[in-house]
């Protein structure tokens, strides 16, 4: 007996999804991990194609294992799959040896539910989550057959749009993307969706449909803006190209994030991916404002999730899903007020059922190791702390609020409570940084070394890993103005480390700081960059993030035809009063408040937590009229 | 515990389910399903499950074989609709049963499987040529093929004795070949090899690539598969 391919897609595709299929069965027992593109996962919807108006593609630039471990795309997904007359389907960038045989057979990019080619879309909506990606989308652009150039892709094409932390900066990527979203995207999606129904319905042109897009807050068309520069190629500014265009573009934000659309049916792969786990975002925001992230700054203001809420999701994830792990994630998970009572009403209700908590983005400190305590019976995993820097004067000048004694005492408690192993995260490279900040974190890993020593932790299996990677100054932050640590100083600070801290137990990693040089000059970049881009991606510049597909030599090559200097961009000092390339785009924090924390920085001046009700004056608030919401606590009740 | 054998389907695109990955498709299935799976003691509790053969990332498989065990007496009949519901696509339960704690694992039972391939045609191929061709390949005394052992050095290996049946059939312009092949601890042969080294021989006119069907798994002593 031989199953017919109608039989074995089921029933939810139609006749030109069995053509793909029937191509795509012919190269994927070739491919390494072909699970990466069959499609299939549990909860994945198909819905039917033809009853459906609009299809949108969400393209997320890096490989399948990465790309469904973001908590955004089941976000997303699942809010336009809620929607009658929108169907969205997924898409990552396929390997390159997936990529050879595509191009091979002739096969354009595809999204997984129903293989059709991206193409066939209305719109294909980019996730921008970190710079090194931004060669993906030129990549899966091409495979997909449709023009890089935002201006040479015509009527019949999708509207390519992204969104995303990096479109906090959307310059260098502008030449390629037709519309931003800027912020939150639960509820603008559907704005935009409606606007893109109403589009075909009343037969716009792209044209058309861009410049009535606009008129959505946080949408941002770069190419309704005219971008200029000076003689000796300083930049200018950005201006739109008349009155009807907004001057800036204001961060869309979610005011009831309690009660905003939360994925509890989330596709479950079939192949193991990075975090393969339920999430449950407990909060959103942080207001620690930790100087150079970017993070902190742009998902302001702090809105926590009701402890109700938390807990009707994660029965539901745990009936839809069949995980056996539940991660509660934020940007910094034990700052989330009732996360004690969370912890223990998840353990009381699903313990026994064999679903154990994750907590990732916890602080250094003796509570967050009693969390931690709590949550894992068995510590089979090691504890991860990031003091950032390894002196108290530089610790104050990024406003980490990390003491030395908070972090040994977490340390110490960790290896008392049994966990074998602790992970340091430092950065290089940052502002005011002498040697004597190298060695204190050589200084504080010897002496979580020797706590784990005096714990008693067994020669052999202690282990303390020391993770160290490069400041990369980004948009809208207190450090936007400062200049990356050259490349050559990088690779000197990393020698240095790795000449001292070596001993039995510990171990020293750190980014390749070719890779951090790029991702500053992307971080800060202007539109110029899109040509750079170009030239790298027809150099072969891929997978950037990836250490086996970075390649520096191509970056600086595809910099020098371009006539840019990479230097330029990641070394270069801006003064306060300096037109920044991304000043168009408002995040609602002032630029006031960003250059007093930047002065603070300088002077060694901590600044304190929003949450304690000590307002350090970002003007988030007053700009869009939000507030910061935390959950109601037992404790407080 | 309660054992139950589990009969499936793994067709479509749960094929490119990797064998390491099936073990964490079923346990999650079956928590869909709400049973109560059976894990094993220790650090690390896994599902008590296993399976009768790896089955080639890409070959489909039309009567695959799993045991899993639960740790309450649950009837078969809900075992099966209950899990039926929760599998991704592709995976399909064909029968549920019972299967006594004590008897032989998967794994040491089966001895051979049956599968077939097909392919379109670059052009036209009488049945009496292919049939012929098969009957010169199974004539030779020896098929040697070469494996990769695990210290990557390689291995002369004769599948000859291994290859129980072999028959090739063709209908318009696609053509059908079936085997029933070893299969188990105790040797193997794999249906990717037999067909390597066929088409090596016979140079048929495929175009593209054969699509493999695992149609059955036979067991020591019993006739099912």
């Amino acid at each position: 007996m031989f199953l017919g391919y109608t039989i074995i897609l089921g029933i939810c595709c139609g006749e030109k999804e069995i053509e793909n299929m029937d191509l795509l069965d012919q190269i994927l027992p070739l491919v390494k991990k072909p699970a990466r593109y069959a499609g299939g996962e549990w909860n994945a919807v198909c819905k039917n194609w033809g009853e459906v108006d609009l299809k949108v593609a969400f393209a997320f630039p890096d490989v399948y294992e990465v790309g469904m471990s973001h908590l955004g795309l089941q976000i997303l997904y699942g809010i336009v799959n809620s929607r009658p007359d929108a169907l969205m389907e997924r898409v990552f960038a396929p390997w390159p040896d997936m990529a050879e045989k595509m191009r091979e057979h002739e096969i354009p990019l595809f999204a997984l539910e129903s293989k059709r080619p991206l193409r066939d879309f209305d719109v294909v909506a980019f996730t921008l989550q970190y710079e090194l990606s931004f060669s993906n989308i030129l990549y899966m652009l091409d495979l997909a057959g449709i023009p890089l150039l935002s201006a040479s892709r015509s009527e019949e094409y999708p509207l390519v749009i992204a969104g995303g932390p990096c479109a906090f900066n959307p310059e260098p990527i502008a030449d390629f993307i037709d519309l931003f979203v800027i912020g939150e995207g639960e509820e603008v999606i559907n704005e935009l969706l409606d606007a893109v129904a109403g589009g075909k319905r009343d037969k716009l042109s792209r044209k058309e449909l861009l410049r009535k897009a606009v008129e959505i807050q946080g949408v941002y068309v770069p190419s309704l803006y005219l971008v200029h520069y000076g003689e000796d190629g300083a930049f200018l500014r950005v201006e739109p190209a008349d009155s009807s265009v907004p001057a800036r573009v204001k961060k869309r934000v979610v005011k009831d994030f309690d009660q905003v659309s939360f994925p509890t049916s989330p596709v479950v792969p079939s192949t193991e991916v990075v975090h393969d786990r339920m999430m449950i975002e407990v909060l959103r925001g942080c207001t620690r404002g930790c100087r150079f992230c970017q993070a902190g700054m742009i998902y302001r203001p702090v809105r926590e999730k009701e402890r109700g809420t938390v807990l009707r999701q994660a029965r539901e994830l745990v009936r839809n899903t069949g995980y056996d792990e539940l991660s509660l994630v934020s940007l910094s998970t034990s700052d989330y007020t009732p996360v004690q009572e969370v912890v223990k009403s998840l353990l009381d209700e699903h313990a026994a059922g064999g679903v154990s908590l994750s907590l990732p983005s916890l602080r250094a400190d003796q509570f967050s190791v009693d969390l931690a305590k709590e949550v894992q019976r068995v510590r089979r995993s090691s504890l991860t702390f990031a003091p950032e820097a390894g002196t108290q004067r530089l610790r104050d000048v990024i406003n980490k609020g990390v003491t030395e004694e908070d972090l040994l005492a977490a340390a110490g408690a960790a290896f008392r409570e049994g966990w074998l192993a602790v992970k340091l995260y430092f950065m290089i490279g940052l502002p005011t940084e002498t040697d004597e900040d190298l060695d204190g974190i050589n200084r504080l890993a010897r002496e979580v070394l020797s706590l784990g020593r005096k714990a008693g932790v067994p020669r052999g299996r202690l282990k303390v890993t020391v993770s160290v990677s490069s400041f990369v100054p980004k948009a809208h932050t207190a450090f936007q103005w400062e200049p990356q640590a050259p490349f050559e100083a990088l690779k000197e600070r990393q020698a240095y480390l790795s000449g001292k801290v070596r001993d039995r137990g510990l171990t020293l990693n750190y980014h390749d700081a070719g890779a951090s040089f790029i991702e500053a000059v992307f971080a800060r970049g202007d539109r110029r960059l899109g040509q750079v881009l170009s030239k790298a991606f027809e150099l072969g510049c891929k997978f950037d993030g990836w250490t086996e597909y970075f390649n520096l030599e191509k970056w600086l090559e595809a910099f020098k035809s371009a006539g840019l200097d990479p230097a330029w961009y990641a070394y270069r000092s801006y003064g306060y009063d300096d037109a920044l390339p991304w000043d168009h785009i408002d995040p609602g924090i002032s630029k006031r408040y960003l250059a007093r924390e930047h002065q603070r920085a300088m002077e060694g001046i901590t600044t304190g937590d929003c949450r304690t009700g000590d307002c350090p004056g970002c003007g988030l608030c007053g700009a869009l009229e939000i507030e910061p919401v935390l959950a109601g606590s037992e404790r407080d009740v | 515990m309660f054992r139950y054998r589990i009969i499936y389907a793994k067709v479509g695109p749960a094929r490119y389910i990797s064998h390491l990955d099936l073990l964490r498709v079923f346990d999650r299935s079956a928590r869909r399903a709400g049973l109560p799976v059976a894990y094993t003691q220790g650090f690390n509790p896994h599902p008590k499950m296993t399976f009768a053969a790896p089955l080639s990332v890409g070959t489909a498989g039309e009567a695959e074989y799993a045991d899993m065990e639960l740790a309450r007496d649950i009837d078969p009949a809900v075992v099966k609709s209950a899990l039926a519901g929760a599998m991704p696509q592709g995976l399909r339960l064909i029968e549920v049963d019972r299967t006594p704690e004590a008897a032989a694992s998967l794994m040491a039972l089966v001895e051979r499987a049956t599968y077939s391939a097909r392919a379109e045609l670059a052009s036209p191929l009488r049945d009496e040529v292919l049939a012929r061709a098969i009957d010169s390949f199974l004539a030779r005394p020896q098929i040697i093929i070469e494996r990769q052992g695990k210290a990557g050095a390689k291995k002369e290996y004769d599948i000859r004795p291994g290859i129980f049946a072999m028959s090739g059939c063709v209908n318009n312009d696609i053509i059908k070949i079936k085997a029933e092949l070893k299969t188990g601890s105790s040797g193997n042969v794999r249906f990717e090899e037999l067909l390597a080294a066929f088409l090596k021989e016979s140079r048929l006119p495929l175009r593209g690539r054969l699509s493999l069907t695992r149609t059955g798994l036979l067991f020591r002593g019993a006739e099912q598969g």
